[in-house]
């Protein structure tokens, strides 16, 4: 028991001694605890605690802690704000945009708009014109000569023609109830054709022409008079 | 001229009275050229006694009547059960009696007799079974048409059609068929659009001009019994297309086309091949073209020297003569199915009225007059009739004419009919 006074304080001091002395840390573990500490760091920026309430503050010796903690407050806090710079931009991009689309689609609606008065004008101007050209032309009995009087009319059509180079017409012969239904269908061709031929004196292309006989099966007046066989024997000017 | 004005007084005399109201003139029994038939009372079963009289014994008579060559006898009969003798006396040549029963599926079935009243012995005999579909009156007429065919050598007309134009709406005209006398209206086509010039083959087929693409088509069938489809033509449209009427064999399909500048020309299209070809050359309006019963030539209505003209020609357009003389219009040329005749309308003081060429005496003969209009002849299939359309009671109805013209018979009161054909029924 001499020797217990020795032994025992030493053993303490040993004991001691190898409990403060604890060997260095690794680098890896320093890295592990940075890391650590930076996603607490990022942790509580997100719970939304201060930078202050960093844990390590005090832990003088485990500074890379505080400053990974720190750096993760710190980064959490920079990509927020980024974040949110980044909506508001796009917020503000997306009205642009939004405002942008409107305006061009007002102004193509003010362009359809104005292109469908165009047209319609136009469409009235072409009916309007159409109407006053493409009147009937009329014969003597059993002929199909072109009656001095329409040759304004087909004059007329010609000038039709030459303004809208586009308009294609279906010319129509027509006769009145004397004579056979066959001979009246030749003669109804006949009639259209003198009209087609007159045109193209015209200097109007044939090629937009077609030619029809009805013969005497289409009358506009089913009295047998005069005043009634004169309106049938006609040509008719039909847009095709 | 003359016969213009011979022909006008001696029917003036007509026109004053028959011409104003519907003329149907009744036969005497009495006259001369037809032969007297009297018919006993017609014993029926299974059939009742007024079906009988008007759907047989009334049908029988009007049919007789219209055949032209046999009276039926009406006043002065014997008793049924008289001697022949009796029947002689009465004026009977020949005497009719009819057997006719209905069976219980509604069958038909019809023995018919006829007697010599002079010489006492039969000289017809005949037997007819009809199966239910077929209304009694067809029975009157095929008896009619084989008592003709008995004494004539050719059957009646009895149990023919008219195929007909008719306008169904303004600008919608569609064929139709009507029997002999009136009864029967059947339509044929349904395009619902102007359709024209119906023409029917001997085996019945029916070809016809349509609008309803717009352009005129010639519509037809290929066989008999078959569907309507198109003919010509084959590709492409837009001219002038009308007239088509079959050749005699119903191979060949003559017709009209039109051009551009305005000729319209005779053309026959080849069934077989679908080949068409050009008969005429251009000048002018060539159309109504109508065959010979041999189907070797064509009689058609040109402009070429003026005004239109009838003209003949080979069918291969060879031998081109110009057939009428007189009148300044005239048209529509139908040849006669024997060939002897070709039937026309020629227009005379601002009306039209038909004639008949005689080809054999090179001469033609008037046969309507009147101050109305008859246009589009064609024949009866036994040549003794023509059927033709007339304004007389306005508006366009067909009319059906002996050859004399003095037997005018409207065949029914439908109104804005054109272009009749007439073609045998059975």
């Amino acid at each position: 028991m001499r020797y217990g006074i020795y032994i025992v304080p030493a053993a303490i001091v040993l004991t001691l001694g190898s409990l403060a002395c604890k060997p260095p840390k690794t680098a890896e573990q320093i890295k592990a605890e940075t890391q650590a500490a930076f996603n607490e760091g990022v942790q509580a920026f997100n719970d939304g605690k201060a930078r202050t309430t960093n844990p390590y503050l005090n832990d003088k010796a485990n500074p890379h802690k505080m400053q990974g903690w720190s750096d993760g407050w710190d980064k959490a806090q920079a990509d927020k704000t980024a974040a949110d710079k980044a909506a508001a931009d796009k917020a503000a991009a997306d009205v642009k945009a939004a405002a942008d689309a409107k305006a061009a689609a007002d102004r193509a609606a003010a362009e359809e708009a104005a292109r469908k008065a165009a047209e319609a004008e136009r469409a009235a101007a072409f009916k309007a014109a159409t109407d006053k050209a493409l009147v009937n032309i009329h014969f003597d009995y059993d002929k199909s000569e072109i009656k001095e009087n329409d040759r304004a009319t087909l004059q007329g059509i010609a000038d039709f023609l030459k303004a809208y180079p586009a308009a294609k017409v279906e010319i129509a012969g027509n006769c009145d109830e004397r004579g056979t239904n066959e001979y009246n269908l030749a003669l109804g061709n006949k009639r259209a054709a003198a009209a087609l031929v007159y045109l193209k004196t015209l200097g109007v292309d044939e090629a937009r022409f077609t030619t029809i006989s009805y013969g005497k099966e289409k009358p506009l007046c089913t009295e047998a008079k005069e005043a009634c066989w004169s309106q049938n024997r006609r040509d008719e000017f039909k847009l095709k | 001229m003359p016969r213009f004005l011979v022909r006008t007084l001696l029917c003036a005399f007509v026109a004053s009275g028959l011409w104003a109201q519907q003329t149907e003139v009744v036969l005497s029994a009495t006259s001369s050229a037809k032969l007297v038939l009297a018919m006993t009372s017609p014993k029926a079963t299974g059939l009742d006694d007024t079906a009988v009289a008007t759907e047989f014994t009334a049908v029988l008579k009007r049919d007789l009547d219209e055949s032209g060559v046999i009276a039926m006898l009406q006043e002065g009969l014997p008793a049924d059960g008289a001697p022949t003798k009796a029947w002689k006396e009465a004026g009977a040549q020949w005497l009719l009696t009819a057997r006719l029963s209905k069976s219980a599926n509604g069958d038909l079935h019809m023995e018919a007799a006829a007697l010599d009243t002079a010489a006492d012995k039969g000289v017809f005999t005949r037997t007819y079974n009809a199966n239910r579909i077929v209304p009694l009156r067809y029975l009157a007429h095929y008896l009619a048409d084989d008592l003709v065919g008995r004494l004539t050598g050719e059957k009646g007309v009895a149990s023919s059609r008219i195929v007909f134009v008719r306008q169904v709406a303004p600008g919608v005209k569609e064929i139709f068929q009507v029997d002999r006398d009136g009864a029967g209206l059947v339509q044929l086509t349904r395009h619902g659009s102007l359709t024209l010039s119906p023409t029917v083959a001997a085996d019945g087929r029916l070809a016809y001009v349509t609008y309803k693409g717009g352009a005129p088509e010639i519509w037809g069938q290929r066989r008999k019994d078959g569907p309507h489809e198109k003919l010509f033509p084959t590709s492409g449209a837009g001219s002038m297309l009308s007239s088509p009427v079959w050749s005699p064999e119903g191979k060949r399909l003559a017709f009209v086309q039109g051009d551009r500048r305005g000729n319209s020309d005779i053309m026959v299209l080849d069934l077989a091949t679908n080949r068409a070809r050009r008969l005429t050359d251009g000048n002018g309006i060539n159309t109504e073209p109508s065959w010979n019963p041999n189907g070797n030539q064509l009689g058609f209505t040109s402009d070429r020297e003026g005004g239109p003209q009838v003209f003949l020609m080979q069918d291969d357009g060879s031998n081109l003569r110009r057939l009428t003389g007189e009148g300044l219009y005239n048209a529509s040329p139908t040849w006669s199915p024997n060939g002897a005749m070709v039937a026309y309308v020629s227009r005379f003081e601002g009306k039209f009225d038909l004639f008949v060429y005689k080809l054999g005496e090179g001469k033609a003969y008037q046969i309507t007059t009147g101050v109305s209009t008859s246009e589009s002849p064609a024949w009866s299939p036994d040549e003794r009739h023509l059927v033709f359309t007339s304004n007389r009671f306005g508006s366009s109805q067909i009319f059906t004419t002996d050859l004399s013209g003095r037997k005018i018979v409207r065949l029914s009161d439908l109104a804005g009919c054109q272009s009749p054909r007439w073609i045998r029924g059975r």
